[in-house]
C-alpha cells in the first residue's frame, strides 16, 4: 500500500507539468476536417500548382506562386476566409500576373475540394450587379474582375487597369482548359 | 484484520507471503516511508506551481514590463460639436468641411506634437475598387495635421497583403509623402510588444508610432466584411497589429473590441467616399462598389460605425462589435442624439 501511495504520488508531478504546458500552448480550435478531402495533399498541391505553368493565355506569373492553408489564408484575405472555410476549402494558389503588354493582375484559385463546394462559394459571392460571360458558363465578370468556377476550383482574377482586364477572360480561358 | 478475520483493505501492514516483516506500525508510518511521502507531496505541490508558471508563461504573459498606449483623446470644449457628415464630390473639399465642423484640426492636434494617421491599406487594391481608405482623403488630414503644426506626422499600416504593393497601388504613400508625411511600412523592425490587457488580446506587437505618437487619428473606410458584417473606425485598428491573422478571428467582436479601446483615437475620420457593398475585405471587382461622396468625422467611433453601418444597409444593432464597443464604453451608436453637423448633398 506504501509503494502504491508513492508511485501515485510520484506519478502526479510530471502529469501536472504536461497537462498545464499543454493547455498554455494549445492551439487555437481547428476547423472540422472536411468531407472528402484528398487523401493526399502532396499529389493535390501539385495538382494546384500546374494550372499556373504552360499557356496562360499570354499572361505570366510575375514571382512565384504562393499557397495558403486554412491558417494562411487570413493572411490573404482576412475575414473573407471563414466562409471558404465552412465550405471546406482545403488550399489557395496566388499570384500576381502579368499581361502579354507587361499589365498588372492578380489570380487566386481556391481548391474547394469538390465542385459542389465550388458552385457554392461561386454562388454565395456573385456580385447581384456582375454580368454572366457569353460562352463561358459558371462566369461572371465585373469591371476590373472576372471570377469562375470550374471542378472542384473556384477562380477570382483582378485586373489594375484596362489592359489587364482585357487580358482576363484569356487567362481564364486557359486556366479553365487545366481543370479538365 | 476486520473483526471477523478478513483482510482489511485499507489497512497498512507487511506484504502479502512475508512472514519474517515487522509487524505493522498503527500508529503511522516509520520515519524513512514518512520522509518519501513528505518529500513526493512536497514535489507534487511545487509541480502544480511549476505548471501553474509554465502556462502563464505560455498563453497570460506577465505583461507588467511592457509599454503601454496611451489614451489619445483630446478634451472636448464646450458646445463643440460630436460628429459631422458632409457629402460632396471632392474628397479633400469634404474632410475640410468635416474638420472645420467639428471645429479645426487644432481642437486636436497642438503645436509640436507629433501625429499618426492610420488609414486602412491592408490590400492590394486601386482607389477605385474601394477595399482601402480613399488616398485623397488622406492627404487632406495629413495637411490639415501640418497645418496645425505638429512637429511629426507618421502614415502607417500594417497591411494583409504585401505592404509594397498596397502602399503604391492604394495610391495613399504617394499622396500622404506629397502632404508631408513621412510613411512607416510595417516591416518586422517596425513593431513593438505592447500590454493591449484586453479580455482576449493580452499581448500584441504594435506599429512603433501608435507607442510614440502623442495624438492618434483614424481614417478608415466604409465596406461589407465576410465575418464581422462591416469594417470602419473600430475594426481598422487591426492594421496596428503584426503577426499572424488568425489568431484575431477566433472572437472577431471582442478582438476588435480590445484594440479599440486600447488605441482610443483623438480623431476618427470615416471615408465613405466609395463603399465596398459586397465581397469585403478584400473586393475586386468595381460591381461591389458604390460612390457615395462623403465624409464622416467625430471623436466617437461606435457613433460613426452605426453610421456607417447604416450606409451599407444595416441595422447597427445587429452589428457584434457596435454593440459591444457601446457595452465597453467606447462610444454610442445613437449618433443622431450627438450633436451632428450634416453639410452638403
Amino acid at each position: 500500500m506504501r509503494i502504491f501511495l508513492f508511485v501515485v504520488l510520484a506519478l502526479i508531478p510530471p502529469a501536472f507539468i504536461g497537462l498545464m504546458i499543454r493547455d498554455g500552448h494549445r492551439a487555437p480550435a481547428q476547423a472540422a476536417v472536411p468531407a472528402g478531402k484528398p487523401s493526399s495533399g502532396a499529389e493535390a498541391d501539385k495538382t494546384l500548382l500546374a494550372l499556373f505553368q504552360g499557356d496562360l493565355g499570354g499572361a505570366k506569373v510575375k514571382d512565384k506562386v504562393a499557397l495558403y492553408d486554412e491558417k494562411g489564408l487570413f493572411d490573404y484575405i482576412d475575414g473573407a476566409a471563414p466562409i471558404f472555410i465552412q465550405r471546406h476549402y482545403r488550399k489557395l494558389a496566388a499570384a500576381d500576373m502579368a499581361s502579354a503588354d507587361g499589365s498588372d493582375m492578380d489570380c487566386a484559385v481556391y481548391d474547394m475540394t469538390e465542385p459542389a463546394n465550388a458552385q457554392s462559394i461561386f454562388d454565395a459571392e456573385k456580385s447581384a450587379t456582375a454580368k454572366p460571360v457569353a460562352d463561358f458558363p459558371d462566369a461572371i465578370s465585373g469591371p476590373m474582375s472576372f471570377v469562375f468556377h470550374a471542378g472542384r476550383y473556384y477562380v477570382k482574377m483582378t485586373a489594375f487597369d484596362a489592359k489587364a482586364e482585357a487580358a482576363l477572360p484569356g487567362l481564364a480561358k486557359a486556366l479553365k482548359g487545366k481543370m479538365k | 484484520m476486520t473483526t471477523d478475520g478478513r483482510p482489511n483493505p485499507y489497512e497498512c501492514g507487511p506484504v502479502q507471503g512475508n512472514h519474517t516483516a515487522p509487524p505493522p506500525d498503527y500508529s503511522g508510518m516509520d520515519r524513512r516511508g514518512a520522509l518519501r511521502v513528505g518529500v513526493t507531496t512536497a514535489m507534487a505541490v511545487g509541480s502544480v506551481a511549476l505548471g501553474f508558471a509554465l502556462r502563464d508563461r505560455g498563453s497570460h504573459k506577465n505583461t507588467r514590463a511592457l509599454p503601454t498606449i496611451k489614451d489619445h483623446r483630446a478634451d472636448k470644449p464646450a458646445g463643440a460639436t460630436d460628429m459631422a457628415i458632409v457629402r460632396g464630390s471632392d474628397p479633400a473639399t469634404n474632410v475640410r468641411k468635416a474638420i472645420e465642423a467639428l471645429g479645426g484640426m487644432g481642437r486636436f492636434v497642438r503645436h509640436g506634437e507629433r501625429v499618426v494617421v492610420k488609414p486602412n491599406i491592408g490590400w492590394n487594391r486601386l482607389p477605385e475598387q474601394a477595399a482601402n481608405t480613399n488616398p485623397d482623403v488622406v492627404a487632406e488630414v495629413v495637411r490639415l495635421v501640418v497645418a496645425a503644426g505638429a512637429g511629426k506626422v507618421w502614415m502607417t499600416d500594417a497591411s494583409v497583403n504585401t505592404p509594397e504593393q498596397c502602399f503604391a497601388r492604394s495610391g495613399i504613400e504617394k499622396a500622404a509623402k506629397a502632404a508631408g508625411a513621412t510613411v512607416v511600412r510595417p516591416d518586422a523592425s517596425a513593431f513593438r510588444e505592447v500590454n493591449v490587457s484586453g479580455k482576449l488580446l493580452r499581448t500584441g506587437d504594435v506599429l512603433f508610432p501608435f507607442i510614440e505618437a502623442d495624438r492618434v487619428i483614424n481614417i478608415p473606410i466604409v465596406k461589407q466584411h465576410g465575418l464581422s458584417l462591416a469594417s470602419m473606425a473600430l475594426k481598422n485598428w487591426y492594421g496596428v497589429l503584426g503577426g499572424q491573422r488568425v489568431k484575431l478571428h477566433q472572437n472577431i467582436h471582442l478582438s476588435i473590441i480590445d484594440l479599440a479601446a486600447m488605441v482610443k483615437p483623438t480623431l476618427t475620420i470615416l471615408d465613405a467616399t466609395r463603399i465596398l457593398l459586397a465581397n469585403g475585405p478584400t473586393g475586386g471587382s468595381l460591381a461591389d462598389v458604390k460612390q457615395l461622396d462623403t465624409v464622416a468625422a467625430g471623436t466617437d467611433e461606435v457613433a460613426l460605425d452605426a453610421f456607417g453601418a447604416t450606409l451599407l444597409g444595416l441595422n447597427p444593432n445587429d452589428v457584434g462589435f457596435i454593440v459591444e464597443g457601446m457595452k465597453a464604453g467606447l462610444g454610442t451608436p445613437q449618433w443622431h442624439n450627438l450633436k451632428t453637423v450634416e453639410l452638403g448633398g
